[in-house]
């Protein structure tokens, strides 16, 4: 019992750590949601949609918004740690390595989440439509998490690599793909009025993919950053 | 100087046999074998590329060795990660966050090993490397030697036994290298093993118990400091190296 506390005060530890580098520096977060919102206005002054097609398009453009400020986010994770080698401090504590994934995963999704919700009033705005659902906060969360949570495991796998900074993005976007059609198609049936119970196979398996990729860490991880 | 050993069950003994590492089919570790007992301070020398970090990575359990068995204290150190606790380990990076303090960095390493009144802990290993003036700079801002000492009071946080340094005089000036030789004369005491790997050990020897010399992955020489005259090979490779 002693052991799991230590643990998830790792955990935290690595988290609050996160957030005192982030609220110190702040280049992560500041970047993220300025890249998404560009890519919001980009699509927005690009395409000219209908007001009827812009509704259609709304959660397709929100979760490719999220993808790539999220991918931003994660490399930005990942120099933090190689920047003096700051990764070997957290693999000497005395607990099991999964708290480090676990530590940079709340971080990850943390940042990604609050830039979800900075970016929610400003779809509404541009594209005309009520984001504001708390069925499609709960799909954010669940996609956000699984995300993050595959892509902080694939930057572990990258990061040893020269070429992370594109290492990252080839690795996880195609990854990603079944969590990024899930979650587009449940926000998409939450946007467009359709009750939960006909959503619930994509809410499954974003939830699924959490799971996943949660256990994928707790087992992976220490294999994965040891040389 | 502050920091003390904390009580351990056992008098620490560092027993490494048939260490093997390959890096891409490569042996760089070949049935390596070596023992330190308490009170040791073992000077490791080896050409560039002998495998020196390796080894030292392998002990910090950075690395993962392909073959052999390490012995903390008569416990394998791959079975247990409680046996970090008894490790501090000192690079070639100094393992901290640029954009936060010298106090930050120790706190947050002291939080990380869960110690319940991190404050006083973190102040004192602050002002046992003589950093107290500059601890609310952020680490970006201080010169090499400043963030060497600062990584040798992160090693010591936690009180651990087992001591390994990768090189820590590489470009450190003339005043934190006597500051650093002071803190190693400190360090050498019964309840503490330390493993200090340098390409040239140079005035190191006066202070070492022993030497070890990594040659072709294995150590080919483990003698006492005293008896390097006897080993004319070894007086030779330092002689070539000073």
């Amino acid at each position: 019992m002693k052991s799991f506390l230590q643990y998830l005060k790792v955990i935290w530890q690595i988290f609050r750590k996160d957030f005192q580098v982030e609220w110190r520096g702040k280049q992560g977060v500041p970047v993220m949601l300025v890249f998404s919102l560009l890519v919001v206005f980009l699509f927005n002054f690009a395409l000219q949609l209908s007001p009827t097609l812009q509704a259609s398009l709304t959660a397709g453009l929100l979760w490719v918004s999220l993808a790539f400020a999220s991918t931003l986010g994660l490399n930005r994770s990942i120099s933090l740690e190689r920047e003096s080698n700051a990764l070997d401090g957290l693999l000497l504590v005395p607990v099991d390595r999964s708290a480090v994934f676990f530590g940079k995963a709340l971080s990850n999704f943390t940042f990604t989440t609050l830039v979800a919700l900075a970016l929610l009033p400003v779809l509404s705005l541009f594209y005309q439509q009520n984001l504001f659902h708390l069925p499609l906060v709960l799909v954010i969360v669940l996609g956000v998490g699984a995300y993050t949570g595959l892509g902080t495991l694939l930057s572990a796998l990258s990061i040893q690599s020269r070429t992370r900074d594109v290492l990252l993005p080839i690795l996880l976007y195609p990854l990603a793909l079944p969590i990024l059609i899930a979650a587009v198609e449940a926000s998409r049936g939450i946007l467009a009025g359709q009750p939960l119970g006909d959503l619930k196979s994509w809410i499954f398996l974003l939830l699924a993919a959490n799971i996943l990729f949660s256990a994928a860490g707790l087992m992976f991880f220490e294999t994965i950053l040891e040389e | 100087m502050t920091m003390s050993t904390k009580s351990l069950d056992s008098a620490p003994q560092l027993v490494i046999r048939d260490l093997v590492k390959r890096y891409h089919f490569q042996p760089v570790l070949n049935q390596l074998s070596l023992t330190l007992t308490d009170g040791d301070f073992c000077i490791l020398v080896g050409a560039n590329g002998a495998g020196k970090t390796t080894l030292l990575r392998i002990l910090a359990t950075l690395v993962r060795p392909n073959q052999g068995e390490i012995l903390l204290g008569g416990r394998s150190l791959t079975q247990s990660p409680a046996l970090r606790r008894e490790i501090g380990y000192i690079g070639h990076q100094p393992m901290f966050y640029n954009d936060l303090t010298a106090l930050e960095n120790l706190h947050h390493y002291a939080r990380l090993y869960a110690y319940p009144h991190p404050a006083e802990l973190v102040r004192d290993a602050v002002q046992s490397v003589g950093l107290t003036p500059h601890q609310h700079k952020p680490v970006r801002t201080f010169s090499r030697g400043m963030q060497q000492r600062l990584s040798i009071a992160r090693a010591l946080l936690h009180h651990p036994h087992y001591l390994f340094f990768d090189e820590p005089y590489t470009g450190l000036d003339t005043e934190a290298a006597q500051i650093l030789d002071a803190q190693l004369q400190y360090l050498h005491q019964p309840g503490r093993i330390i493993l200090l790997a340098a390409h040239q050990p140079g005035r190191l020897l006066r202070m070492a118990s022993h030497i070890a010399w990594l040659q072709d992955g294995k150590i080919s020489h483990h003698i006492p400091a005293a008896s390097i005259p006897e080993v004319p090979a070894l007086q030779a490779y330092l002689q070539e190296g000073a």
